[in-house]
């Protein structure tokens, strides 16, 4: 390692001792100048992308006479400052109503996009049949399917089978948007680990699905997080579906709900803004909790696939 | 004599065994892939075929009972349809604008954020945050900053003497603004997906490109650019599909207004099924995005496997 940052450092022109603090702070191959470019290019990013976030979530603790006051006013203060919008928004039978609709479909449709997903990369993994990779393309191929083209055959299918306005027919549809790239990540996942784990385990006399449950699931458990949560997202984020799905209004779920307080006329920003803010934070939260395993899962997702 | 039948025998029953083993190895990988491909078949698949043949029907939402034969006179209708010619253009001009801004935006903030200084790694995780939102929440959220006399953007412009309005009312300038929510949203994934390959270069290239000489932009271009070629191609097609169907941003933040401006294939079969309810006029429109989705990512898969 030492010798190889010598030859590096006689290969640029700058002497280690000019930027030796710089060296400290940023590794040495950096220079100052290189530090500040990525540092402005930086900002100027991050400026696009939480500006408007920012001024969204600080909005929701502005006292309703400041919301829409026409003057700059970053951080409400004194009398300005207002927790009403969040009072009234958990406490209003409807959203509260939006809320737990969202989260029993967005749960029930990660657990069965799981167990479908886990049972079809197992098989698609470790299992060598005719038709197996066309079998993956295929599910692939699903997700270029606009989803516009198939909402009105789905709903009418729907409807002959009474699945409108019930938690399965949108547990369906959000767990078939997901399982394809549910699928891909853990095949990618799975395909990590070695085979010769399972096939001694085997030869010892282990079933298919205790192989399943002691070695690939503990193992692959990262890979599962992420599939677990790109699934979630899709179903808690879906408006399309529910949209069509929920004529009568019982399964609404936050999407719908918010589409509905910022369709109307004279809009209640106060709370729609809240209301909003509300319905981002689980997925933002549950991000935070597999962002490095998210990195990974795109890395190792994409190296297989080539 | 005996002893050689013996071992045969006892090969016949290993061989037999293990053909045995083999076919249910195979009948057990299809079993466990089965409940997952049966469902894909009922749920999108029925359906597609189903659309193929309403977009050759006459059918409403009013008696969804009738259907009434009608050939291909719903595509004969589409062509003479100026709303759908309009569509169609808008959708071109969003799927390629937004993923060439996209990538484009995407690259540079992979660029940036693959260097190790302080801090970065934490960037790394907060520039994810747009693509988690949900697309309603974007909406709101942007719709907000827009909003005449009180939102950000209108008082940042009073203070510099500009306009006041809501600009995604404005007929120019709403289907840019628009193509900005997608690509706000995209271009996170599209950086961290590109960032990842980049890390998967061993350092070594660089090392070697740096002894030779080999200035900054030239070892962009012929390590970087080369080893993320894989990865930029998935972008590209899934940035280009998704883009192409778009619907949800576009329908809730202008319904396809002003006078048409945002109307893309998407929302306009969304308005012709749900709003019209012509069920199979918006089945032959849904048909042709996926004919023009179909033919886009052969012909790139192609000529990316030629290249």
């Amino acid at each position: 390692m030492a010798s190889e940052n010598t030859t590096v450092r006689q290969a640029s022109d700058d002497g280690p001792s000019k930027y030796l603090d710089t060296d400290r702070l940023f590794g040495e191959d950096t220079s100052l100048r290189k530090a500040l470019l990525v540092y402005g290019g930086l900002f100027v990013y991050f400026l696009w992308f939480l500006v408007p976030v920012v001024w969204l979530a600080l909005s929701t603790i502005k006292s309703g006479e400041i919301i829409q006051a026409q003057r700059l006013i970053i951080i409400p203060m004194g009398e300005n400052f207002t927790l009403g919008h969040f009072e009234q928004v958990l406490t209003d039978p409807q959203f509260r109503q939006l809320f737990v609709n969202s989260t029993i479909i967005a749960f029930s449709t990660v657990a069965l996009t799981l167990f479908l997903g886990i049972l079809g990369a197992y098989s698609l993994s470790r299992f060598d049949y005719p038709g197996r990779s066309t079998l993956l393309v295929s599910f692939m191929a699903t997700k270029m399917l606009p989803p516009a083209l198939i909402i009105v055959p789905f709903f009418l299918m729907m409807y002959s089978y009474s699945l409108v306005d019930t938690y399965l027919g949108i547990i369906l549809a959000h767990s078939i948007r997901a399982l394809p790239l549910a699928l891909w990540f853990l095949k990618g996942f799975f395909d990590d680990i070695p085979k010769a784990l399972d096939e001694s385990a085997r030869i010892d006399g282990c079933s298919h699905f205790r192989v399943l449950y002691h070695i690939i699931i503990p193992l692959a458990l990262p890979g599962i997080a992420v599939a677990g949560f790109y699934t979630f997202v899709t179903s808690w984020n879906d408006f399309l579906f529910v949209s069509v799905l929920s004529q009568g209004g019982g399964t609404r779920t936050l999407p719908y709900g918010l589409y509905m307080f910022q369709s109307q006329t004279s809009i209640n920003w106060g709370a729609t803004i809240t209301a909003a803010t509300i319905t981002a934070v689980p997925s933002i939260v549950l991000f935070a909790l597999v962002q490095n395993e998210i990195v990974e899962g795109l890395a190792s997702g994409g190296m297989h696939g080539s | 004599m005996a002893s050689t039948e013996a071992t045969l025998k006892d090969r016949v029953t290993r061989f037999s065994r293990e053909a045995d083993w083999y076919s249910r190895e195979t009948w057990v990988g299809y079993g466990l892939v089965i409940p997952a491909t049966l469902l894909m078949l009922l749920i999108i698949v029925y359906p597609t075929v189903r659309a193929v043949w309403m977009s050759f029907h006459q059918r409403s939402f009013l008696s969804p009972e009738e259907s009434t034969w009608v050939g291909i006179a719903n595509y004969e209708a589409l062509l003479e349809d100026p709303v759908f010619t309009q569509a169609f253009v808008h959708t071109i001009i969003f799927t390629v604008g937004a993923v060439v801004a996209m990538y484009v935006l995407g690259l540079g903030l992979a660029l940036l954020l693959r260097n190790n200084l302080p801090g970065v790694g934490y960037l790394r995780s907060l520039s994810m945050v747009p693509w988690v939102i949900p697309p309603v929440v974007i909406v709101i959220i942007w719709t907000w900053m827009f909003q005449v006399d009180y939102g950000l953007v209108n008082l940042i412009s009073q203070q510099f003497g500009g306009p006041n309005k809501y600009w995604f009312g404005d007929y120019d300038l709403a289907l840019p603004l628009v193509m900005m929510l997608r690509v706000w949203k995209d271009t996170p994934f599209v950086a961290i997906a590109l960032l990842a390959s980049m890390q998967s270069i061993p350092p070594e290239y660089y090392e070697a490109a740096k002894i030779d000489g080999a200035g900054a932009v030239q070892q962009f271009r012929h390590i970087t650019l080369p080893n993320i070629s894989y990865i930029s191609m998935v972008m590209i097609v899934t940035e280009v599909i998704a883009a192409f169907n778009s619907f949800q941003m576009i329908y809730i933040a202008t319904g396809g207004g002003p006078v048409n401006q945002t109307e893309v294939l998407g929302t306009y079969v969304y308005q012709q099924a749900f709003g019209e309810y012509m069920l199979g006029y918006a089945a032959a429109v849904g048909i042709v995005m996926l004919a023009l989705l179909t033919l886009f990512t052969a012909v790139y898969i192609k000529v990316e496997n030629t290249e």
